[in-house]
C-alpha cells in the first residue's frame, strides 16, 4: 500500500535520481568486491601508523585515544573493534573486514583500521602458498 | 478565534509576512525537537541517523522556498546542537557540513528542476547529500584516509532509503497542509505547490 503510494506519488526525474544511485552504489559495492584479501593491519591514530600486524595471526590490542581505549581485535583473518569508550560506537557496528583497502575509523577515538595489501609479485606468491 | 484568520481576500501582505515567520518558526520548533529525539534513540547499525528533521526543511522549501529551508535547516542545527551539548564539537561539524551540503544539493534541484521534482526526489538527494558532506569533512578534519570513502557506498544506499521515508512524509505532511485553509489559498496541486 504505502509503497505503491510512494511510488505514484514520484515524478519520472525522482525515479532516475533514486535509479541513477543505486546503480551507482551497486558499481561502487561491485568495484569493492574485486579486491583482493588482504595481508596486513595498520592501525593510524592522526595520520601516524602506531601499529601493524600480519592478519593471519589473532591478536588483540588496546589503543587509547581521546575518549577512551578501543580494542582491535584480529581473529580468523578478520579484524573488526571489539569494545571501545567513544560514544555511539559506529566502529563497533562497522563490522569485520579482511579485504585489501577497507578500513574502519573511530572518529571519536581518531583511530583508523586499514587492510594493507602487498605488492603484485608478492600477492601472487603469496596466494600460491596459502594454496 | 474572533478574527476571520483565514479570508484571503482581506489579507495584507505583512499579515501573510508574519504568518510565514510564525510558520517557520514552528516548523524551527519541530525540527529541533525531530532532532534531539533521534538522538535520545538508540543508533541503527552503523550509527547513522534518519533524518526525520529534514521532513521540515522539505516542507519549508516546498511551501515557502528554498531562503526559508535554509533557515530551518541552519536554526536546527545551531539549536539542536546548543541542546544536546555538542556545540563546535566534531559531531556539530559533520552535522553542519552534512546539512550545508544536503540543503544546497535540495535547493538546487528544486531550483533547477522545479515541478519535475518532488519531495521524494529532492529528500533523497537531501540525504545522499548530507552524507557525502559528512564523509568530505570527516576525511578533510578528522581522518585522512582516502580508504574512508570505501564506506561511501553503504552510506549511499542507507541514505537513499531514509531519504524515501523522508521524502513521503514529506508528501503526506504537505497533502494534509494543503487542506487547510491557510495553506490553500494560494492553490496549487498539493505536492507541487507554487513558489512564495
Amino acid at each position: 500500500m504505502a509503497v505503491t503510494g510512494l511510488f505514484s506519488r514520484m515524478t519520472f526525474l525522482d525515479r532516475i535520481i533514486v535509479l541513477t544511485l543505486l546503480v551507482g552504489a551497486g558499481y561502487a559495492f561491485h568495484v569493492a568486491a574485486q579486491k583482493k584479501d588482504g595481508s596486513r593491519v595498520v592501525v593510524e591514530q592522526q595520520g601516524k601508523v602506531v601499529f601493524s600486524a600480519p592478519i593471519n595471526g589473532d591478536r588483540e590490542e588496546i589503543f587509547s585515544g581521546p575518549v577512551g581505549e578501543t580494542l582491535v581485535v584480529i581473529h580468523n583473518r578478520e579484524v573488526y573493534i571489539g569494545r571501545s569508550d567513544c560514544p555511539r560506537k559506529i566502529c563497533m557496528g562497522m563490522g569485520h573486514i579482511h579485504r585489501s583497502g577497507d578500513v574502519i575509523a573511530c572518529v571519536p577515538n581518531q583511530i583508523l583500521i586499514r587492510i594493507a595489501g602487498e605488492e603484485k609479485g608478492d600477492d601472487r606468491a603469496y596466494d600460491i602458498l596459502s594454496r | 478565534m474572533t478574527e476571520p484568520t483565514t479570508s484571503s481576500v482581506v489579507d495584507l501582505p505583512e499579515l501573510e509576512t508574519i504568518r510565514r515567520q510564525i510558520f517557520l518558526a514552528l516548523f524551527i520548533a519541530l525540527a529541533v525537537a525531530l532532532h534531539t529525539l533521534e538522538a535520545l534513540l538508540p543508533s541503527p547499525v552503523l550509527g547513522l541517523r534518519l533524518g526525520f528533521a529534514n521532513i521540515l526543511a522539505l516542507t519549508a522549501l516546498f511551501l515557502y522556498g528554498a531562503r526559508a529551508a535554509w533557515i530551518v535547516i541552519l536554526a536546527r542545527i545551531f539549536i539542536g546542537s546548543l541542546l544536546l551539548g555538542n556545540l563546535f564539537s566534531p559531531g556539530f561539524l559533520l552535522s553542519l557540513s552534512g546539512g550545508l551540503v544536503a540543503m544546497s544539493m535540495m535547493g538546487g534541484a528544486k531550483t533547477l528542476f522545479g515541478r519535475f521534482v518532488s519531495p521524494i526526489g529532492v529528500s533523497v538527494l537531501g540525504a545522499v547529500g548530507h552524507i557525502a558532506g559528512q564523509l568530505l569533512v570527516a576525511w578533510l578534519v578528522l581522518v585522512r584516509h582516502g580508504g574512508l570513502w570505501s564506506l561511501f557506498p553503504v552510506f549511499v544506499i542507507f541514505a537513499i532509503a531514509t531519504g524515501l521515508v523522508n521524502g513521503w512524509a514529506t508528501v503526506l505532511l504537505l497533502d494534509t497542509l494543503k487542506k487547510h485553509p491557510l495553506f490553500s489559498s494560494k492553490g496549487g496541486n498539493g505536492a507541487l505547490p507554487p513558489e512564495v
